[in-house]
């Protein structure tokens, strides 16, 4: 597919991965299930992902495609301790009931 | 490869002893904690003396990493750090099953900031920081069986991974418009384009949620509440320095061409920050809380002395850093020690405790004092460091709005020193028996707070080896 | 053609990535979260980053996922109930983040991109290609990220494992 580089301007991959970014960031603010929140976080890493290699596709310079294979290394690293947390929040209140998470104010 | 050697050798020391303990943890012989806990300050003891043997400068790695004399003594003042927080955790840490392993977290997030402020690269930049976060949230979770600590942690996780998601998106902003993830490079690269200014503004927010300055400071509170008193500690004096250190390099070398830019930005940060932290701290209760927005307001200052846009802005910080690590550990020391042995920590608990415990209310009064900035202490010189700095862009609004806020804070400190002295108390707390390592470390702070304010070669060697604007 | 492939991939993704925010149920976000993952990879294989598009499925949805969706059904999770967020704040997510993207707008429309001079045939994304890269240049930061991996073990290990 290399001709996809010549007929789709880069704009547009500046304006899907912001786009996406914001959804990620509303998903933060607007949610207050912690896995959700979890998970928002990893959509806005991935627009950020979107937009490295896309940047490093059209200019030509692989500095890019390595940077996301580290922030996928970083972000594998983030989740696994976000989870554990969350095994160990749901043992200190020894129960599965959501609600309690509540106490997490912003 | 004998470059590598020297140049790294802050890094090659504190993966020594990470690798030192991994083994100590699977081997097959149960060490008792009290070894195990003189062994480990016995190691940072070691790599704090370290620091100072070997300074040279250059870049490795393909411009991946540097050092410099300046480098290397802020390394040095982190290292000071740890090793006082290690040894003031010795009584919490006497009881606890994870020794090995609080260490090894420990010193990998120390680590992190090693590399994050020796890198010359956005890249090394970003992987520095996460080193120096991710452990960190495991390690506010340290009480294990307390579920305010576990909120604690996933209330920093949450926030540092929304921050860095943020941080993530200016650099790749600033990736695609300068071509180039060399720090260095990119800063011939910069135009002022509006798509590079708000790459700076997001990279800037941040900034500003790792050193929580105000809009960007609602985890502080919670966080600091929750989590162990060492860990408490090491999150506001270490690695809020550290992230401090990165910034104004970065902002004084990288950003200098944007510099009217974010000047002002940093005057209103600064400003709102002094305010709200001040203002909140009032009406804490909880001693670890009024600590965590007094910490908030100290950030407000040394913004302000970073807005003076000069070798003194750099050196005021850094000389402010020095003095705020044996203030802030002073203070968190006693607060340490009082809390893990008789689990108090609101502000009336701490009524009388003249009466009882005559040593560790000097040594928090004099942390106090030099927190608030009254004048023999080192913090005084510090803040007049900084607000000199400040001072140098002539306005004098803003400026006057510092000292008020002096005055502000002078006032929750001294309630904390007149319940400590004067008020009378039925249930004060009794006599403690303090360890010969937490007094060791109490010692050297009172000592660090009072030498280095009144010996000025320290200041001027710090002036010496700064960069300026 | 490859217009048109964008435009399906883009706005499957955006629809994927709305879905995740707004699902009552956790585990429809989690496989939602999977699909945008999979619309993410096609972009990566348009942009011609093979070697990207394949680690990204294996990391995302093989192993970071799979963490989740283990999460959800051992911590039995997936209910509808969620304590409510007060209307006006949620009212002030949506607002913040659309201000968040018009100021991007904003910021991409009064810039003037420069244009890339495309290269005939684009290298930069093959496995030998980033593979050298990650070995020779960026060989300290691999290092460091194995320093990372070993910690954030270390530290799930602490948090999760059982008291005796």
């Amino acid at each position: 597919m290399e001709n996809t580089l010549q007929s789709v301007p880069q704009n547009w991959y500046l304006l899907l991965s912001s786009f996406l970014f914001c959804i990620g960031v509303m998903g933060v603010l607007f949610r207050r299930n912690a896995i959700i929140i979890l998970m928002c976080v990893e959509l806005m890493l991935n627009s950020v992902n979107l937009l490295l290699v896309s940047y490093s596709s059209y200019a030509g310079n692989n500095d890019g495609q390595v940077f996301v294979f580290f922030i996928m290394v970083v972000a594998a690293a983030e989740v696994a301790v976000g989870l554990a947390l969350l095994v160990s929040i749901f043992r200190n209140i020894a129960s599965t009931d959501i609600d309690v998470l509540s106490k997490l104010k912003w | 490869m004998n470059e590598i050697l020297i140049l790294m050798k802050s890094e090659w020391v504190l993966l020594l002893i990470i690798i030192i303990f991994l083994f100590i943890k699977v081997g097959s012989t149960e060490w008792k904690n009290e070894n195990l806990l003189y062994l480990a300050n016995i190691l940072l003891l070691i790599n704090f003396i370290l620091g100072f043997v070997l300074n040279t400068d250059g870049i490795i790695f393909d411009e991946m990493f540097k050092t410099n004399s300046l480098i290397c003594l802020e390394k040095n003042i982190l290292n000071l750090g740890t090793l006082l927080i290690s040894l003031q955790s010795y009584h919490w840490l006497k009881n606890h099953k994870h020794v090995a392993e609080f260490y090894m977290l420990l010193l990998s997030t120390l680590l992190g900031m090693f590399f994050m402020i020796s890198s010359n690269n956005l890249l090394m930049f970003y992987l520095g920081l996460e080193l120096s976060t991710i452990p960190l949230a495991a390690l506010a979770n340290f009480d294990l069986h307390k579920r305010q600590s576990s909120e604690a942690a996933f209330k920093l996780i949450i926030s540092s991974a929304l921050s860095s998601g943020l941080l993530l998106f200016g650099i790749s902003l600033l990736y695609g418009t300068s071509g180039t993830l060399n720090l260095s490079e990119i800063s011939q690269h910069l135009n002022g384009s509006n798509l590079q200014l708000f790459a700076f503004i997001l990279l800037l927010a941040g900034f500003a949620f790792k050193i929580s300055a105000v809009p960007f400071h609602l985890w502080t509170a919670d966080v600091y509440e929750g989590s162990p008193v060492a860990v408490t500690s090491y999150l506001s004096v270490i690695s809020k320095g550290a992230v401090l250190f990165v910034f104004v390099s970065v902002l004084y070398t990288v950003f200098k061409s944007l510099g009217i830019a974010w000047q002002n930005m940093l005057i209103l940060l600064s400003v709102l920050t002094m305010i709200i932290g001040n203002l909140f701290a009032i009406r804490q209760n909880n001693i670890k809380r009024l600590l965590a927005y007094s910490s908030i307001a100290q950030v407000g200052f040394i913004l302000a002395g970073i807005s003076g846009c000069s070798q003194l802005g750099t050196t005021s910080v850094i000389y402010f850093i020095l003095i705020y690590v044996f203030s802030n550990l002073g203070a968190f020391g006693v607060v340490s020690i009082i809390s893990s042995t008789t689990g108090k920590e609101t502000i009336s608990d701490y009524k009388g405790l003249y009466k009882s415990n005559p040593f560790l209310s000097w040594t928090i009064t004099i942390a106090l004092f030099s927190l608030a900035g009254i004048p023999p202490t080192a913090g005084f010189f510090g803040k007049f460091f900084l607000i000199m700095s400040a001072a140098q862009n002539g306005n004098y609004l803003f400026i006057s709005i510092a000292a008020l806020n002096m005055v502000i804070s002078l006032y929750y400190y001294l309630i904390l020193v007149k319940a400590i002295f004067m008020d009378k108390n039925e249930q004060a707390i009794e006599k403690i028996h303090v360890p010969i390592l937490p007094k060791i470390a109490m010692l050297i702070c009172t000592a660090g707070i009072i030498i280095v304010g009144l010996y000025g070669e320290i200041y001027e060697y710090i002036f010496k080896l700064s960069f300026g604007y | 053609m490859s217009q048109t492939i964008f435009y399906i991939l883009a706005s499957l993704s955006i629809i994927s990535a709305l879905f995740v925010v707004f699902s009552k149920i956790p585990i429809y976000s989690v496989l939602w979260l999977i699909v945008c993952f999979f619309t993410i990879a096609g972009h990566y294989v348009m942009l011609n980053a093979q070697f990207m598009a394949i680690v990204h499925i294996i990391v995302y949805a093989g192993a970071i996922m799979v963490l989740f969706l283990f999460t959800v059904m051992l911590l039995n999770l997936n209910k509808e109930s969620e304590p409510h967020k007060r209307t006006y704040l949620k009212f002030a997510a949506i607002l913040s983040a659309g201000v968040l993207f018009l100021t991007l707008l904003a910021a991409f429309k009064s810039t003037n991109l420069t244009p890339y001079q495309l290269p005939e045939v684009n290298e930069v994304g093959y496995i030998q290609n980033v593979g050298i890269k990650l070995f020779t240049d960026y060989l300290l930061p691999f290092e460091i990220s194995s320093i990372l991996f070993l910690s954030a073990m270390i530290g799930a290990v602490v948090l999760a494992k059982k008291e005796k």
